[in-house]
Parts: C-alpha cells; sequence; structure tokens
C-alpha cells in the first residue's frame, strides 16, 4: 500500500492529511431514506457491507443523514450492523446535495473509515461522485463485486462498455467510494437483534453555502411519466383487442400508480402512443413490478423487460412463453382479471385513505 | 480564479460560452471482448451517445441566448475524431488535449486535467455527460466542479438559461420519475441524462464548415502539467470476460420429461426460474395477485 503514501498532487487543492499514523477503518454504508421511511436498498447494502467488513475484519456503521432520524437506525440492529453514526440538522431534512456532501464528508475525515458504499439509485448516483472529489478519493461506480487480497488490498470489478467487458481496478486512496446496484445484491435475512452503537455525530452544515438551491419538486405523475423510469409498469399487447378497453387498464394504473406500456401491436394499433413501445424497437425497462396483460412473450419484447425485477403476467395462452418468464402467471383472460383486480385493490386500499 | 471568472462575465454580457467535454467511445453495441487475444474487437470510434445530447442542448441555447459552443477532450491523437463530430456537429471551437500518455487515464487524472484547460478558457457553463457509455465512473462532473469551485448539478433533464441574471433553472431526474427544480448561478457544471433533448441531425452547410474549422491542439506541457504530479485514485488492473450474472435457478422438477430436463441443462438453468401458474377463476386468481403483490412488499394492506 506505498501508493497511499504519496505526495499530494499540487493542483488539485488540499487533499487530507496523509500521515498514516492511524490507518484508516471500518466499512461504512449511507442509508437511504424518505418521509421517516428506509429505502429498500439500505438493507441489500447492510448486507453486502457486513460481507465486506468481515473479510476486513473491520467494523460496520450504517450513515444515516437527516433530521430526527434516531428511530431509523433501530432495524440495523437485526442487519448486524456494528454501528450506526446519525448526522441530524433541520438543514438535512430534506436532500440537497450541498449539505449532504459537505456532513459526510466532515464525518469521512474526522473518522476515516475505509471504504464508503452507497447504493446506485439517483440519490447515491449524485452523492458518490461529489463525495469522491471533495475527499480526492476513489471512486468505483457500479461495483459487482470487491475482492480483498492478504494484504488487503481491494480488487474490485465493474461492468464495462455496456456488459461486454468486466474491468478490475484498484483504489489508490482510502476511503474508497463505491456505489452498487443493489438490484445485484441478494434479499438480506434479518439476523436476530443485536447490540448496536448509536452515535450522534457532530458536523456544522452552514444552510448559507450551497450556490444551488431546490425550488420545487415535481412528484412524478404515472400517467405521463416515461416507462423507463416508472416503478411499475402495465403492459399491453394484442390481447387487449379494442382501444376501448385500455380504460379498464388506466383505471388499474391509477390504482397502482402504475405507467402504461405496451407491445409493438399495442403501438401499432394506436391504442397507446409510440413513445410507450416497450421492446427492440422501442424503451427498455427496468420497474420493480412488471404487470403483462395480453402480451404472449415474443423475444423482441422480452428482451426489453429482463431488467424487472418481478414479473406478473395475465394471458389466456397456459403454453405462452411469458408464463415461463413470469415470476408469476396467471391463467385467464385480461378483461376479467384487470377489472376484478381493480376493484380488490380499490377495496383494499378504501378504508384507509 | 473566482475573480477571473466574474471579470470575463461582466465582459461577455448575455452572450453564453458554453464548454462541452466530449468523450471518445467504443459503440457498445458492437464491441466484443476476444477471449484468445484477450482484448477488445470490432472496436468503432463513436462520441458518447450522452455527450451528443450535451453538444445538441449547447446548441439549443446558443440559439436562444447567443455565444458560443467549445467542445473539449483528452485523449491520444487516435480520440481527435470525436472533436471533429462535434464541429459538424456546429461546434464554434475544438480544443484537444492531445498527448500520447493520454491513455487509458483514471476518472480523477482526467477531471484534473480538463479543469486545468477549462480554468484557462471563458465560460458560462459546463456541459458533460452522467456518465460515460463505456466507463460510467459519473465522476467528471463531479471532478470539475469541486476543482474549478463551480456549482453542479446532476442529472439535468431540462435547462433554462437566464443570461441576463446569470441563472439557470434546472430540472433534475431523482427516484421513481420525480424531478426536483434546482436555481444555480452561473457559470456551472451541469451533466446531462438523455432525455435532455434528442440529438439532432445538422443541416449540410453546417457539416461542411465543421470539416474546415480546426482543432486546437495542446499537450500536457502547455497546460503546464505533468502526469507524475497528478496522482491516480484508482489504478486500472485489466479487462476480463464478463461474467454472466448470477440468474436464480431452479433445481429441475423430476416430473418433467427427459427431453425438456435435457433442454434445462443445456441451457445452463438461465431463467428457468421458478414461474408460480395460477390457473384460478378470476376472483380466485386476483386474491392470489394480491398476495404475491403484498408479499413482495409492492402494496401494503395497512396504508
Amino acid at each position: 500500500m506505498a501508493e497511499i503514501g504519496q505526495t499530494p498532487s499540487s493542483n488539485s487543492g488540499s487533499p487530507p492529511p496523509q500521515d498514516g499514523r492511524d490507518e484508516a477503518r471500518g466499512v461504512w454504508f449511507v442509508a437511504e431514506h424518505k418521509d421517516g421511511k428506509l429505502d429498500e436498498s439500505s438493507f441489500f447494502l447492510a448486507g453486502e457491507g457486513r460481507g465486506l467488513a468481515d473479510k476486513l475484519s473491520e467494523e460496520l456503521s450504517v450513515v444515516i443523514i437527516g433530521h430526527q432520524v434516531m428511530d431509523l437506525a433501530e432495524p440495523f440492529s437485526r442487519h448486524a450492523v456494528d454501528k450506526a453514526l446519525l448526522v441530524q440538522d433541520p438543514i438535512l431534512e430534506k436532500y440537497s446535495s450541498y449539505a449532504f456532501v459537505d456532513a459526510l464528508t466532515q464525518l469521512v475525515e474526522s473518522n476515516r473509515p475505509s471504504m464508503v458504499l452507497l447504493a446506485a439509485t439517483p440519490l447515491g448516483n449524485d452523492l458518490a461522485p461529489r463525495l469522491a472529489a471533495k475527499l480526492r478519493v476513489a471512486l468505483v461506480a457500479r461495483y459487482t463485486q470487491i475482492d480483498v487480497e492478504k494484504d488487503k488490498r481491494l480488487l474490485v470489478q465493474r461492468v464495462i462498455h455496456g456488459g461486454k467487458a468486466q474491468a478490475t481496478v484498484s483504489p489508490l486512496k482510502k476511503p474508497m467510494v463505491a456505489t452498487v446496484d443493489p438490484r445485484l445484491l441478494t434479499t438480506p435475512r434479518p439476523k436476530p437483534p443485536k447490540n448496536m452503537a448509536i452515535v450522534e455525530a457532530r458536523v456544522r452544515v452552514d444552510p448559507k453555502a450551497s450556490r444551488t438551491r431546490l425550488l420545487d419538486y415535481l412528484k412524478a405523475d404515472p400517467c405521463t411519466l416515461c416507462v423507463s423510469e416508472a416503478e411499475i409498469v402495465i403492459g399491453v399487447g394484442k390481447g387487449l383487442r379494442s382501444a376501448d378497453n385500455l380504460r379498464a387498464v388506466e383505471e388499474l394504473a391509477h390504482v397502482l400508480g402504475a405507467s402504461i406500456g405496451g407491445s409493438r401491436r399495442a403501438t401499432d394499433e394506436r391504442w397507446i402512443p409510440d413513445d410507450r413501445r416497450i421492446g427492440l424497437t422501442g424503451k427498455t425497462i427496468a420497474p420493480r413490478l412488471y404487470l403483462i396483460c395480453g402480451i404472449s412473450g415474443a423475444f423482441h419484447h422480452t428482451l426489453s423487460i429482463k431488467g424487472s425485477q418481478l414479473m406478473l403476467s395475465v394471458n389466456t395462452d397456459r403454453n405462452a412463453p411469458i408464463t415461463k418468464l413470469a415470476d408469476m402467471a396467471v391463467v385467464g383472460d385480461m378483461h376479467e382479471v384487470v377489472p376484478e383486480l381493480t376493484r380488490q385493490l380499490r377495496d383494499m386500499l378504501k378504508p384507509a385513505t | 480564479m473566482r475573480l477571473l471568472q466574474q471579470r470575463f462575465c461582466r465582459t461577455l454580457t448575455d452572450r453564453m460560452r458554453t464548454v462541452v467535454c466530449v468523450k471518445q467511445i467504443a459503440d457498445p453495441t458492437t464491441i466484443r471482448f476476444n477471449i484468445e487475444t484477450r482484448a477488445l474487437d470490432n472496436v468503432h470510434d463513436i462520441m458518447d451517445p450522452l455527450d451528443e445530447v450535451a453538444i445538441s442542448e449547447a446548441m439549443r441555447i446558443r440559439g436562444k441566448n447567443g455565444g458560443e459552443v467549445v467542445a473539449v477532450s483528452v485523449g491520444p491523437p487516435r480520440t481527435q475524431a470525436v472533436l471533429r463530430s462535434a464541429l459538424r456537429m456546429g461546434a464554434d471551437e475544438a480544443i484537444h488535449v492531445c498527448d500520447e500518455l493520454c491513455d487509458h487515464l483514471d476518472a480523477h487524472s482526467v477531471s484534473v486535467i480538463l479543469a486545468r484547460l477549462i480554468s484557462g478558457l471563458q465560460y458560462d457553463l459546463i456541459l458533460c455527460g452522467r456518465e460515460s457509455s463505456d466507463e460510467g465512473n459519473s465522476f467528471l462532473g463531479a471532478g470539475l466542479a469541486e476543482f474549478l469551485d463551480l456549482p453542479l448539478v446532476t442529472s439535468s433533464t431540462r435547462i433554462d438559461i437566464f443570461a441576463d441574471t446569470r441563472t439557470a433553472i434546472v430540472h433534475r431526474r431523482v427516484k421513481g420519475g420525480d424531478r426536483e427544480i434546482i436555481e444555480s448561478p452561473l457559470p456551472a457544471v451541469f451533466t446531462v441524462e438523455s432525455v435532455l433533448c434528442k440529438p439532432t441531425y445538422p443541416p449540410l452547410r453546417t457539416i461542411l464548415a465543421g470539416d474546415k474549422r480546426q482543432i486546437r491542439e495542446l499537450d500536457l506541457k502547455a497546460l503546464k502539467l505533468d502526469l507524475k504530479d497528478i496522482e491516480p485514485t484508482v489504478a486500472i488492473l485489466g479487462i476480463s470476460q464478463p461474467k454472466p450474472r448470477l440468474k436464480k435457478t431452479a433445481t429441475i422438477d423430476s416430473s418433467l420429461s427427459p427431453a425438456e430436463r435435457i433442454r434445462l441443462i443445456t441451457a445452463g438453468g438461465a431463467q428457468q426460474k421458478s414461474s408460480k401458474i395460477v390457473e384460478k377463476l378470476p376472483k380466485a386468481a386476483v386474491a392470489d395477485i394480491i398476495r404475491f403483490l403484498v408479499d413482495n412488499g409492492l402494496i401494503s394492506t395497512q396504508k
């Protein structure tokens, strides 16, 4: 690890001192949360971080940044996390790139972890490069695997050239800031709770220092949202039969908060607009749920839906290719199943809202 | 540094000078990893599609506010074609940090070099892709903003420039298709998302004019930089064949016919995840669907 002791570059400002007295130790991951709820990706990171911390025989800590986030730390005690670092400040209530990076930078500089993991979500993708740039350390975006050598050197695999090759890289400066696609990680299983230290970190974030200002937040309207960005997509195909039948699907989409897309047939028939076509000649999607109605699953379509986390198909043909591909395949007529699903979902969600 | 910027801003009044960082990449649709030579085959050099978006957006801003578009790139001489493409798309100027040493640099070093180059230029706005389509480090924007001490907005999906007040209002992509609307003073660095605009096909006159323009070449010496002083943060050790992604495989069902079982085994078990088939009346089937949605955390019962 001789590289770490190199003289800092003269033109890149003032990097943190490399005194080498206390070596950087500890695996950190940043928990993502919104409106008082933890994002699922945080638990995936906990599982991934645990594995790495064990290989390095270092501590695993979760960093939670926000305002009044004490309650959010508790679930991590069931995921074998050793320490929770809380950064609480009213300024940090809403995500602001500047304030979050500032807080995280101070925290890293005073505690010196060896690794900071973030999920490759829009938030992580914004935060990670800023943090790495500010600390003048290594950024490894969307890694697929980290191996720890005998001398504790990290060998990181990542996919390059759109999946056609794989690169092996090694960070030269600690801490390494890394992002990982949570979809690649395995579902964590809760373990028996253990004692987790909760530490409230003191940082000072100047609210006036940020030069950019958040003016407004636009909530996505699933009806107009591009299918490639949607969390839930309903796909319609030949089984829709006519444009009039789309109304039932739209009602379901409204209840589920889904975007409607479709196969080439659905766009050619002008049932849905061209920019909602999913497939080889249209968009590629990767939602959390893809609800497939009346699409048999021709290669041209399925090629672009493989990123979906869950696929649920409704099709009259038991032998359609989509039946094998979907996580759950309902053999039935979409014109019966879709309105029924809408009805039952409405009943379920009504009393409480 | 900042004083300098302010002076430039005053002299330029309403005209926008946009610097666009472009990268030459190997077309990811044609490239192949050759197992025998352990190198990449079928390399067709193209401009990164996201950089095309950035150039087109810069062109749109120029059309509205006037000013110039400057394309910049770092790399060995063979990567100069990307700047020619930028000129053909309508960029006014192209500057190439052209040095044989600038091959296979890590993202940090590239940002340091580009930041040094850009600091010597006049600019009101810097655009670059959110991440490159080959390496996808997504570092350049953050690096430039840090080294040049500029505000940064990532994943822009819409940019509105107000040249008179020297501000910009930018929409940026966040989770689930939501958008944040951010106000930023200029000069600033914005990284662009592919939905920002559709790259336009330039008219023939622009293409021909682009062919005639000179590409300014600078080497590291001209920038008073020495690669030895730039500490890389990541060592690139090598490339290999991509590993197939691990897929959930189901144990082969013994009730299947031998032919089907052989097919499953030879297919490597890929995609043979256990799909649950429901053949019930609609009402019962829907109850199953709802259970499936609840079990997978897509809807919650106590909402």
